[in-house]
């Protein structure tokens, strides 16, 4: 394999594909990208074994072939190369060697044989939505995302299609969810064309990122296929493909509440802001907040017995009886920094009890928030 | 109307616990005169049926005394595990009403029932309602005393014995203690009562005509405490012995429950009001428990404890219906539902509470 390429390109690609090569790698083949020059492209790709991620470059071919290279040096190599250089990679026997201008690298690289390849086949459903709604299904879920591996379901989004009831009429749509027991986000959007059948998936916190990363600078139409064990986007000249959480989604409906009726209206930014200050002085372990509902005021606090204690007050709708509940502050955090919109509506039910926090403004995301217990 | 600072005391009392109870559980004994205890030579009455009180047998009595007043007296040995579990019983009911409760003995309590938490209108509601529990939960009789102090509420339990029921409102007491003999009076023993009697006081109004001092004299410390109860006065509050284990709330319906949505409806109900009681005393069980009573009084207990209290009302109701589901299929009609919460944690540091999933 020979080929050259504008240091540019390599760079840009090989940003994309080593973000998903493990730091620490126990099978030495995995610390590597394979290259794949043929038919005047040359495809990079990376895996984990979970995650693949294959990207595609125009490159000129002197001879095409294959070879592997450890993904992180040939990145820092890209990296460090002058601007607006060419690279050209010859690739004989075991040895790599990269030249641009002056500079000349020789790097070991391991059987192109020994590189896993996940197995293709069938991917079953295929449907495509626009860059800004994908990136809003993971925007508004994935922190959280549990990152208890005793609980593996959840250590994903799950995606499914399901049905939205807006008065009487039920609206088809494509639904991500994530919990990590303490709270859950439930984020939809019109179901694409194509998707009506797709089964429920369990898509994994790492394939989540890698693909969040991607969608910045992607093209508006994204490809996804499905089946019941992998997922594989595709977009631009990139194609992710990753092996499903093989485990069941919980029943999450279960926990939405649909019975709390004290409902606090209260602006996003200033009780954001709010929360932040107050939690300077909540625990570090716990980061508990209380908020001391009542008519038209809400009280946050904060104590720990080292630090001291903080209250602030801010205006909000609320015409209930007086209730105390508390959260962690993070977690709040979490859930306003998706709200879009001016006015964040939480609706409760008591100190013990799930709450549902919405955007006043969009009603296709709900949060469900635990309390603490303070 | 209550009126600021007026309490109400209901003093609960069985009628001839530990005979009812022999006689409830072996039918042979009933209608017939019945000593517990020992009928041996050295052995003595622990207590006496109607029957046998008719006869003029009493407790404390020794054996021989009350055979010779009574020929026909059947002696049966007592069973105090039984009667210690009964007075459990009973005093589960009482806790459904007030956490102030004072037990003087396994048969007879004291309740400050001011703030019920039933929210009953009155305590003659309350009293009635909990000796219709007691007689429903145990088949056996109570008599209660309704007043506004533990003094005329246990005069008050004593006049219409057996299952009967007697209130003093306030503003009566006086006149109520008017006519009693002081020898029925807490604090007057057979020996006080004689010295009173020798003094000229035999009745409640005898007593009220001397003064503090008259009395001090000749019953030296007592003096005031005398002076007090021929007045019906009495301050000393209802102590309860111990913090409260449970709280639980149950319901008996006007018509028994067929429909398994009816029924989990009903325990809904009985789980949201336990919920209110726990929210309120900041307690949290780490075990739910769902009684069911048939229409035929058969009764079914359904009980989960978990690893940590319950400190949200939806894990409780989830709790509560899915106990009762595992009772499915319902073999005759629900008559009586309740839930209960026990095994109560101190509320430790914050904690974040998790979905029940």
């Amino acid at each position: 394999m020979k080929i050259t390429i504008e240091r540019a390109a390599l760079l840009r690609s090989l940003g994309h594909v080593q973000s998903v090569v493990e730091r620490r790698n126990t099978i030495p083949i995995l610390s590597n990208v394979l290259l794949k020059a043929e038919n005047g492209e040359l495809a990079l790709t990376a895996t984990d074994m979970d995650l693949e991620i294959v990207e595609s470059v125009p490159a000129d071919i002197a001879r095409p072939g294959s070879a592997t290279a450890p993904a992180h040096t040939l990145y820092d190599i890209a990296r460090k190369l002058p601007d607006g250089s060419q690279v050209e990679l010859d690739f004989t026997a075991d040895t790599l060697t990269l030249r641009s201008g002056r500079s000349q690298f020789r790097l070991g690289a391991l059987p192109v044989e020994d590189f896993p390849v996940m197995a293709g086949g069938d991917t079953g459903h295929r449907f495509t939505l626009s860059a800004n709604d994908l990136k809003m299904l993971v925007d508004r879920t994935k922190f959280a995302i549990s990152t208890e591996e005793t609980r593996y379901y959840l250590n994903g989004i799950y995606l499914h299609a399901s049905k939205a009831k807006t008065g009487a009429a039920e609206i088809p749509v494509l639904r991500a969810v994530a919990t990590d027991g303490h709270r859950l986000a439930r984020v939809e959007m019109a179901l694409p064309d194509g998707a009506s059948g797709i089964p429920g998936v369990i898509i994994p916190r790492k394939t989540v990122i890698e693909v969040r990363k991607l969608l910045d600078e992607a093209a508006d139409r994204i490809e996804v296929q499905l089946s019941d064990t992998k997922v594989r986007f595709a977009f631009d000249s990139i194609v992710l493909t990753s092996k499903l959480i093989d485990g069941t989604f919980p029943d999450y409906e279960r926990v939405i509440p649909t019975g709390n009726d004290k409902v606090m209206e209260v602006n996003a930014g200033q009780f954001a802001a709010a929360v932040d200050r107050v939690a300077t002085i909540s625990t570090e372990k716990s980061r508990a907040v209380k908020l001391s509902l009542d008519r038209g005021i809400l009280t946050l606090s904060a104590s720990s017995p080292e630090a001291g204690s903080a209250t602030e007050e801010i205006e909000v709708s609320y015409d209930n009886t007086a209730l105390e509940i508390g959260f962690n502050s993070r977690y709040l955090l979490d859930i306003t920094q998706q709200i879009e919109g001016e006015g964040v509506r939480f609706t409760l039910a008591d100190a013990g009890s799930p709450t549902v926090v919405r955007d006043v403004a969009d009603g296709s995301a709900l949060y469900v928030l635990m309390p603490m217990r303070v | 109307m209550t009126s600021p600072g007026i309490r109400k005391i209901i003093h609960v009392d069985m009628d001839a616990f530990y005979a009812s109870v022999e006689q409830r559980d072996n039918p042979q004994l009933r209608g017939r005169p019945v000593a517990v205890g020992y009928g041996a030579k050295r052995g003595v009455v622990a207590a006496a049926s109607y029957e046998a009180r008719e006869y003029g047998v009493r407790s404390a009595m020794p054996s021989t005394t009350a055979l010779r007043k009574c020929p026909p007296l059947i002696f049966v040995p007592p069973r105090f595990e039984v009667y210690r579990a009964i007075s459990r019983q009973i005093r589960e009911i009482f806790a459904d009403y007030t956490d102030l409760i004072e037990p003087l003995s396994l048969d007879e309590a004291y309740l400050d029932v001011t703030e019920n938490r039933r929210g009953l209108p009155t305590a003659t509601a309350t009293a009635t309602e909990i000796r219709a529990r007691i007689k429903a939960e145990t088949g056996l009789n109570a008599s209660a005393g309704v007043s506004y102090n533990k003094f005329l509420a246990k005069l008050a339990s004593d006049h219409r014995k057996p299952n009967g029921q007697f209130v003093v409102p306030p503003g009566y007491g006086e006149a109520f203690v008017e006519t009693l003999p002081v020898g029925r009076f807490h604090g007057v023993g057979p020996v006080t009562a004689e010295k009173m009697n020798s003094l000229g006081i035999h009745t409640g109004a005898d007593l009220r005509r001397q003064t503090v001092s008259f009395l001090q004299t000749h019953f030296g410390k007592s003096g005031p405490w005398y002076h007090a109860i021929a007045h019906g006065e009495d301050h000393r509050p209802v102590v309860s012995d111990r913090p409260r284990k449970s709280s639980g709330s149950e319901t008996t319906f006007l018509e028994d429950l067929t429909e398994p949505a009816a029924v989990e409806q009903g325990v809904l109900s009985m789980a949201d009001e336990v919920w209110a009681w726990c929210e309120k005393a900041q307690a949290f069980g780490r075990t739910v428990t769902v009684k069911i009573k048939y229409g035929d009084f058969r009764q079914a207990t359904r009980s989960r404890t978990l690893a940590a209290p319950v400190v949200s009302r939806e894990t409780l109701r989830t709790i509560s219906v899915d106990l009762v589901r595992t009772v499915y299929p319902l073999p005759t009609g629900v008559r009586l539902l309740g839930v209960t919460v026990s095994s109560f944690e101190a509320a430790g540091p914050p904690a974040q509470l998790e979905f029940g999933f």
